[in-house]
């Protein structure tokens, strides 16, 4: 069995969200994908609703340096410095957590442990999840994320290629969707329009 | 209160005028002391035998190459090594409950070609107890480091990690160490410290890390080299005031010259800076010639003894400085220069990796005050006695 790789670190966390800075600059997961990392006494499991690359000291601007470079990889050649005062993280909402074998789609009872490990979770892990749609309203009515349509589309996009049927998935998403926001539809058409893979 | 500024702005604006009025006085000067460069002819062994002859009262340089030689940059080895380290402390206070002072030395390393690689760190060392703290002789005196004397223990410090670093490296390409300041123990000239305190923080200190790279470069290219931005010395206008006096030997104590600060001869090129002469000479990238410090403590630096160049970058005219074993050895210059070309267009106009090193060993405000708080909460957790001056307690608590 293969070993698994972890993508980063918890840095920053609470019971509805966390901060993990990745061990590799770029190498974010992308947007709306599922991670996973640990609790006290429990996995928990969120989506990545935002990512950045930025300086890692809050007060040093990053300035332009590839006018003479003939790629951009030669930027990073030529300044080796730049990958180790660089950093790149990612947020991620709580969608639920999993204390044994069973997966509760609701906040778990305490914060994903500081430090502890960030995984990309398998396909077969999302399928898993996704048996149910329960969480979608954790994400619906997430105030962290100015772009909240936009991580719940790129979530059912990415889980629908695990399931054997995905548009039959997609369907089903839209229907959830549908009734928690049936007072809302101008922000439904929003959402269903952006689920065409 | 804080400074009124409104009371100072009229003796700004005063400082202003006058600086304006000496423009053209200033101009002139420039003029002179670049004709008189170019009347140096190429030997100048009449030069030479002036400057060492002379009983001036100014530091002038000795000459090691023509004086109006001017040499572009030769291209970068494929691959090499440049490391830095730059140096912040916490000073002892005697208004603290402790007596102790903290070191924080950045480092940086950077290879640049076919592996690129960066290795940034710092390592900070609280000094405390006596032993610690102090500069002992065989026969029992002691001084105690603080203040200037910590100055100068740090750049002893600064150094011998940068060798620590370099020697450490297991690559075999040529390395360049780089330090900011001067390679001179300017805080030793003139003061009057005891002899084991210069024995142990230039003799057995700073010129022992020289040596370290001198020994290095038996086995690799190597160099150690220390980059002072914005200089304000004099040492080559100095020869050029001793070029312009009509005496041989030059002696600053003739009944005409004594006592007077201007009118003399020399004082045609008096108040220029070598930057200004060398940034009329330089194009952009351009080493002046190599000269040598005649400061009075080179003569303790033997091999190591201080020589140095100009450089013209941009916006501004640096000063190198290099020990004569690199100044001697053409290959080991032209790495010198070349490299801290490079460094200081990827630092736009500052070597990058003494610009890091400097991120590395910054302590601010904040960083000082948390440092004194965890003093004091440790020693509190240890039962310790924890006790500021009244003054210190006075300044926290501003009362009315």
């Amino acid at each position: 069995m293969a070993v698994e790789q972890k993508i980063a670190e918890v840095i920053e966390t609470s019971n509805s969200e966390f901060l993990a800075e990745c061990y590799d600059l770029d190498s974010v997961p992308a947007l709306g994908s599922m991670v996973r990392t640990k609790g006290k006494g429990c996995q928990i499991y969120g989506i990545v609703y935002t990512s950045a690359t930025h300086s890692i000291e809050p007060g040093r601007r990053i300035a332009a340096r590839g006018k003479a470079a003939a790629s951009e990889a030669d930027v990073f050649k030529a300044n080796p410095q730049l990958a180790k005062l660089l950093c790149s993280d990612f947020k991620v909402l709580v969608v639920g957590h999993s204390p044994d074998k069973a997966i509760y789609q609701y906040l778990p009872p305490s914060p994903a442990s500081i430090y502890s490990f960030v995984y990309a979770c398998s396909p077969v892990e999302v399928k898993q999840f996704t048996q149910s749609l329960n969480f979608l309203n954790l994400i619906i009515e997430s105030r962290s994320t100015v772009a909240p349509d936009e991580v719940i589309a790129a979530f059912l996009r990415y889980a629908s290629l695990t399931h054997p049927a995905p548009e039959e998935f997609l369907v089903k998403a839209g229907k959830e969707l549908a009734w928690t926001l049936s007072n809302d539809i101008r922000r439904l058409d929003s959402i269903l329009k952006r689920l065409q893979p | 209160m804080t400074l009124d500024i409104t009371q100072v702005y009229s003796q700004i604006e005063a400082m202003a005028g006058d600086l304006k009025s000496h423009q053209s006085d200033y101009a002139q000067k420039l003029e002179l002391a670049l004709t008189t460069l170019k009347s140096i002819p190429p030997q100048q062994d009449r030069l030479k035998k002036k400057i060492e002859d002379a009983r001036a009262t100014w530091l002038v340089a000795g000459l090691e190459e023509d004086v109006s030689l001017h040499r572009a940059a030769a291209p970068c080895p494929d691959d090499f090594v440049v490391a830095a380290s730059d140096g912040s402390h916490i000073d002892v206070d005697r208004h603290q409950s402790t007596r102790l002072f903290l070191l924080n030395i950045g480092l940086v390393e950077l290879q640049y070609g076919s592996k690129p690689d960066a290795e940034l760190s710092s390592l900070p060392t609280l000094y405390f107890g006596d032993e610690m703290q102090a500069i002992r002789s065989r026969d029992g005196r002691q001084a105690l480091i603080e203040g200037p004397l910590l100055g100068i223990k740090r750049e002893v410090e600064e150094c011998r990690s940068l060798a620590d670093r370099v020697c450490c490296n297991e690559t075999n390409l040529p390395v360049v160490g780089l330090v900011d300041g001067s390679l001179i123990m300017w805080g030793l000239v003139g003061k009057h410290y005891d002899d084991f305190v210069i024995e142990q923080l230039l003799d057995d200190g700073l010129i022992k890390q020289f040596g370290r790279f001198y020994e290095l470069n038996r086995k690799r290219k190597a160099a150690i080299a220390s980059y002072i931005s914005f200089p304000r010395s004099t040492d080559v206008i100095n020869s050029l005031r001793l070029q312009l006096c009509p005496r041989d030997p030059v002696d600053c104590d003739n009944e005409f010259c004594k006592g007077k600060f201007e009118g003399r001869e020399c004082d045609a090129v008096g108040g220029l800076l070598d930057r200004t002469l060398f940034s009329s000479i330089l194009a952009d990238g351009e080493r002046s010639a190599v000269f040598s410090s005649r400061s009075s403590i080179i003569e303790r630096y033997g091999v190591h003894q201080v020589c140095f160049f100009y450089l013209k970058l941009d916006e501004e005219v640096a000063r190198v400085e290099v020990p004569l074993w690199v100044a001697d050895n053409k290959e080991l210059l032209d790495l010198v220069h070349a490299v801290i070309v490079g460094q200081c267009h990827k630092g736009f106009g500052y070597p990058v990796s003494l610009s890091e090193a400097h991120e590395q060993a910054v302590v601010t405000g904040a960083d000082r005050q948390q440092f004194w708080d965890l003093v004091d909460r440790v020693m509190q957790e240890g039962s310790l006695a924890v006790q500021h001056s009244l003054k210190q307690r006075s300044k926290k608590r501003k009362w009315l």
